[in-house]
């Protein structure tokens, strides 16, 4: 019981601390404390008035509010896009799921099977430089160039995550593998004409398995991070999106409120992963 | 390979710091009488909507992500030794402290924390501003994962014979740190500089083309690669070579890098 709760105190931890540093940026950012309403001629000088109190609140007040309404689902409201922060999110957050999770489950398929054979064929030179001269060349791209030639190509946006997530799952696993299939019991077990089928199911796999279940979580960290300019330049109404936009715009309590959503996502993930490990070992 | 890779790499840092020499015109120069040309003798690249030296605007943007991205990652790394450093050799609450703000910077994407930090600066800035806030931003925030490497390794280190055998015979701590520590930590601070270098010129590239990097007019890979937006680039192949030369630059630093087997 003890490793769940320690790490749901640490998740809790993580994200507060996260919560806070954006706010204190949000409240030191340049111009924080003006609003551009007050440039409306028509606006009384009451109104100014009003919204200069709003806009002057004390820093520990501010973040006070900011988590009571946290609590009660009332994450703010976003200036750029007039709409409330929660409705935003809950509006793009299928989109984003969607290609996330394609996008990590292509980019998993397609860097193990390329992996597999790279592992277990170690004398097959020529396969093996290819594959990774292939991983090296996407591994030498930016996400967002990778994202314009998926436009191009008219190609789904979720084929730029799987092409960000692939090479370093096939680089990952082909190591991972390569070890695995070099251990004395799978040669033995090779010897003693067990098939290759078995012995990827039952030895080489179970064996890379703890360091595959640690990379899943560094693989959902990369997606996200992936998606704000697949999302972006591929004009995919998400979260990845939402949040390019609120920083082009300085929308800095939206962007706040999806850093920290982001922190319970990958902090989350890094959970789940350590769980599994920790079964597994 | 990586004989290969240094000499592409020497030829690239060559011709663009001796840019001024042989390039015709300056990154900002306007040729207005030729805005959008086609590549031809005088401009192997064509020119951009505002009648720029395509090759020009190239090889000056190479300049910048080559001198700086280093610069980025030099200074990365040196924050990631003094602090992964401290946290590993004193142990304690310093290393309790240390790598939890390193677990909080890891626990965010890393484009997200660069969105997030650059969104809180100004956008409007002139462009050797905008250049210094870009890298040092990418300096700043890439400390947590060499940190780490540097903490596990310090450690190690700490605890080995020959650190105790030094003890033993009476080392001074500042001796210790200075003739052993240090010496062995250089290859793997190295290392994380040659990780570090392309993962901040691709990142670098990604803000620009997201219109969060370098401002204008100043150019960079980032900057220079925008064009590909909405451009046939069937048609306009030479709209290409920036991404061309960034995917060569990187394979190349690649290759440069010390191999690890079990890194990301």
């Amino acid at each position: 019981m003890r490793f769940p709760v320690r790490q749901f105190a640490r998740i809790l931890a993580i994200v507060l601390i996260a919560g806070v540093a954006c706010a204190l940026l949000a409240r030191f950012s340049p111009g924080a404390t003006v609003d551009e309403r007050e440039l409306n001629p028509k606006a009384g000088e009451d109104t100014i008035a009003a919204w200069r109190a709003d806009k002057q609140t004390g820093l520990t007040a501010g973040l006070a509010n900011y988590f009571r309404g946290m609590a009660k689902g009332d994450l703010g409201y976003s200036e750029s896009n007039h709409a409330p922060v929660a409705a935003l999110i809950a509006d793009r957050a299928g989109a984003t799921l969607r290609e996330l999770g394609i996008g990590l489950l292509g980019g998993w398929l397609v860097g193990l099977a390329f992996a597999i054979p790279a592992g277990r064929f170690q004398r097959a030179s020529t396969y093996d430089a290819l594959s990774a001269a292939g991983a090296a060349a996407l591994l030498s791209l930016p996400a967002a160039l990778i994202a314009y030639l998926c436009v191009l190509a008219g190609a789904a946006p979720a084929i730029v995550l799987m092409m960000v997530i692939a090479p370093r799952i096939f680089q990952f696993a082909r190591n991972l593998l390569r070890e695995a299939y070099r251990a004395p019991h799978v040669e033995t077990a090779r010897a003693r004409g067990v098939s290759e089928s078995r012995i990827l199911w039952m030895h080489a796999l179970p064996a890379a398995g703890p360091q595959l279940i640690a990379l899943a979580a560094a693989s959902v960290s990369i997606a996200i991070g992936a998606a704000i300019p697949a999302e972006a330049i591929c004009d995919v109404p998400g979260l990845g999106r939402l949040a390019w936009q609120a920083a082009v715009a300085r929308d800095l309590p939206l962007l706040v409120n999806l850093t920290m959503l982001v922190a319970v996502a990958t902090t989350g993930a890094a959970m789940l992963s350590e769980a599994a490990t920790k079964g597994k070992s | 390979m990586r004989l290969a890779a240094i000499g592409f790499l020497a030829a690239i840092a060559a011709c663009a710091f001796t840019a001024g020499l042989w390039t015709h015109a300056s990154y900002e120069t306007q040729f207005r009488e030729a805005p959008d040309a086609a590549p031809s003798a005088k401009f192997p690249l064509g020119t951009d909507a505002l009648g720029r030296d395509r090759l020009s605007r190239l090889v000056y943007g190479t300049r910048v992500s080559l001198s700086l991205a280093p610069a980025a990652a030099g200074f990365s790394c040196a924050a990631a030794a003094l602090l992964g450093g401290v946290a590993g050799w004193a142990g304690g609450f310093a290393e309790i402290a240390i790598m939890a703000a390193a677990d909080l910077f890891l626990s965010l994407p890393w484009m997200f924390l660069l969105l997030l930090v650059r969104a809180w600066l100004p956008l409007n800035v002139p462009a050797g501003v905008s250049v210094a806030i870009t890298f040092a931003l990418l300096g700043a925030l890439g400390w947590a994962a060499p940190a780490r490497v540097v903490r596990a390794a310090v450690r190690k280190l700490r605890n080995s014979d020959f650190m105790l055998l030094a003890e033993a015979h009476g080392c001074t701590p500042w001796r210790l740190l200075w003739r052993q520590l240090i010496p062995n930590m250089k290859p793997i601070l190295l290392a994380q500089f040659w990780i570090a270098v392309p993962a901040y010129i691709l990142a670098e590239t990604t803000l620009g083309m997201l219109g969060l990097g370098i401002a204008e007019p100043l150019p960079s890979w980032g900057g220079l690669l925008r064009e590909l937006e909405g451009g046939d680039v069937v048609s306009r192949w030479w709209l290409l070579a920036p991404a061309v030369l960034l995917t060569a630059v990187t394979l190349s630093l690649q290759l440069l890098r010390p191999r690890q087997e079990h890194s990301l």
